[in-house]
């Protein structure tokens, strides 16, 4: 039939344009742009995988990459322990259980910038709410987080800051949480299992799909990572927080380098590829998905 | 329902939290009500408040200016002294709850708002529409439609899921620098024409569900795709429809990268480019900060209270804020 195959074309048009244009032929222009020598005023010049090379042995790049792992090592799990604890309270069948569950999810909604522009200045070491609250708990001055203005803490405290957003995957959690069928919990109470033992061989199990897709997810986000660094501390203090995708802006748009950054650019494709595999192949084996 | 001790602490635990979640809006809110000698005081006063003198047998705000030995010299900011100097005890001196809406009318005349305000909903509102149709155009023609190649086109769409926008970013900043369209809304807007894969494979599941006996019905009666499409498929599909628009409304709002990169001039910026440079110019100027803050968030807080099922949908469908 060869009118259905105008009528497919022509309703998946769209689809088909923005793909050749928004992403094939920009994906491969980026490949040869890698390869290139390309100051955005010149013609691109070819040299191979010089680009790749001075990726390599360049120590800002490698600072860059090691802060974004930690910050990825330190915010998901942290962000999943938090959205999960928050998915078991929210699961109890008590009063104003919406409001509690509206309230959490609501940092989730806040504009990025916003959000930036708020946390600046409740992680101010001197004024802000964080310190003015451990202030409160009678925490010695010596201890006090000096937060974004110190190379140590300016990580913790993006992560810190990540952790507001928590409820989002919360919202995952509890949906997961009320699929779990109440037998599996009453046949393992018959059984004699306690509440932690039922946490970890039921509820953990049960609810593995929405964790990986959850932790998948954030790992893809994190490597991502731009405008709160960008606004928040432009890569400082001393590149504490310089994340891989501002090294990349910065290195396209103001160093004007457009074939290193589309090196990096490729180079970051290439670790999302690789850390999802592993975080989906070395939780396959624990992971259970219903039939 | 028995009160188990479990359930109590349950509770008492999930309001300890939701005051700890909730303490943020609450600083940001009273933060930028508040006066500038009131905003740098570290105190978890978070009542707004002013310093207000007794002059003439009337109380007065005022702002404190300097200290000279014991006394506190305060400048008079209402009444028929206002501007004038005093040397008081701070002894005499009270803090009495006051808003100062002054943060909220002083942002507003330190960067061009509405202007940008304006922009954004333009920016939001074409790429909704564009988003909603291209999306279920392509959906349609993925889903509802018998053809040779569309397995094919429909594994190219899922292959490009995984690619950061990155990897395209700087062929498409020459792109359209060539074509001239640099510091117009064009590169923001003509992409979400082109559909969105994400959004397309939503919508193909969802249109997978619905019966195909009712859109042969409709062709039996003479219907053509497109008014199948337009009569059938999109009041079925309302629900999973404004899961796309609320979500690229969003995304257009938050949007900063692309603005940043595509955006030249004052008069042309969205709020969240106008926000951030906002912060790096008054970083010090607290109260005005939280209050462009709210204004900023709070559309989508309102937005959010209109269409909550659609937001837990959209989060449920796979976590579209990153």
């Amino acid at each position: 039939m060869k009118s259905r195959t105008w009528t497919g074309l022509a309703f998946c048009s769209p689809l088909i344009i923005g793909l050749l244009c928004f992403t094939v032929l920009p994906v491969v222009a980026s490949f040869w742009f890698s390869l290139c020598n390309y100051p955005i005023l010149e013609p691109p010049r070819f040299v191979g995988v010089a680009n790749y090379v001075e990726l390599a042995r360049d120590d800002r790049f490698w600072h860059s990459v090691r802060n974004t792992f930690l910050y990825v090592a330190g915010a998901i799990p942290l962000g999943m322990v938090v959205g999960l604890g928050l998915a078991l309270l929210l699961n109890q069948r008590v009063a104003g259980i919406k409001v509690f569950r509206t309230l959490f999810f609501l940092p989730t909604v806040v504009p990025l910038v916003a959000n930036s522009v708020l946390w600046v200045r409740l992680l101010n070491p001197q004024q802000g709410l964080v310190n003015t609250f451990l202030r409160f708990l009678h925490l010695p001055e010596a201890w006090m987080p000096g937060w974004l203005s110190d190379e140590h803490w300016a990580l913790p405290g993006l992560v810190l800051m990540s952790l507001w957003g928590a409820g989002g995957g919360a919202v995952l959690y509890v949906a997961a949480l009320q699929d779990v069928p109440a037998e599996l919990f009453e046949a393992a109470e018959l059984d004699g299992a306690g509440p932690s033992k039922r946490f970890r061989h039921i509820t953990i199990p049960m609810i593995s799909p929405v964790l990986l897709f959850t932790g998948v997810m954030g790992l893809v986000g994190g490597f991502q990572e731009f405008a709160r660094a960008f606004v928040m501390t432009k890569g400082g203090p001393w590149d504490s927080t310089l994340f891989y995708c501002l090294h990349l802006f910065n290195s396209a748009f103001t160093e004007f380098r457009l074939g290193y950054a589309s090196a990096m650019a490729w180079v970051l494709f290439g670790i999302i590829l690789f850390a999802t595999v592993i975080v989906m192949r070395s939780s396959m084996k624990h992971v259970q998905y219903e039939q | 329902m028995k009160n188990h001790p479990v359930r109590i602490i349950g509770f008492c635990a999930l309001v300890v939290l939701a005051v700890l979640f909730s303490l943020p809006f609450i600083w940001q809110i009273s933060t930028s009500l508040k006066t500038e000698d009131q905003v740098g005081k570290a105190e978890l006063d978070l009542i707004p408040r002013a310093q207000v003198l007794m002059v003439d047998g009337s109380l007065v705000e005022v702002k404190p200016v300097e200290r000279k030995g014991d006394l506190q010299v305060v400048q008079i900011k209402e009444g028929p002294k206002k501007g004038t100097k005093v040397s008081v005890n701070p002894s005499q001196l009270r803090l009495i709850p006051h808003l100062e809406w002054s943060n909220y009318s002083e942002g507003f005349k330190a960067f061009p708002f509405f202007r940008m305000l304006q922009n954004t909903l333009t920016i939001c509102f074409l790429v909704v529409i564009g988003s909603v149709l291209s999306c279920s155009l392509s959906a349609y023609g993925l889903a509802c439609v018998q053809w040779k190649g569309r397995e094919a086109l429909f594994w190219a769409m899922l292959a490009t899921m995984m690619l950061p926008a990155q990897v395209t970013m700087i062929p498409l900043f020459q792109t359209f620098k060539g074509l001239g369209w640099i510091n117009t809304i064009l590169p923001l807007v003509v992409p979400a024409f082109c559909g969105n894969a994400f959004f397309i494979f939503m919508l193909r599941q969802f249109y997978r569900t619905i019966p195909a006996s009712f859109m042969e019905a409709a062709r039996i009666d003479g219907a053509s795709d497109m008014r199948i499409w337009a009569t059938v498929v999109l009041p079925l599909s309302k629900a999973a429809l404004s899961v796309v628009a609320v979500f690229t409304f969003i995304a257009a709002w938050n949007d900063f990268l692309g603005p940043l990169l595509y955006l030249m001039d004052d008069d042309k910026y969205t709020l969240a480019i106008g926000l951030a440079r906002l912060q790096g110019q008054y970083s010090s100027d607290w109260g005005r900060m939280m209050a462009m803050s709210v204004v900023m968030t709070l559309p989508l807080v309102i937005l959010f209270f209109l269409a909550q099922r659609t937001f837990v949908e959209g989060i449920k469908l796979g976590g579209v804020k990153g």
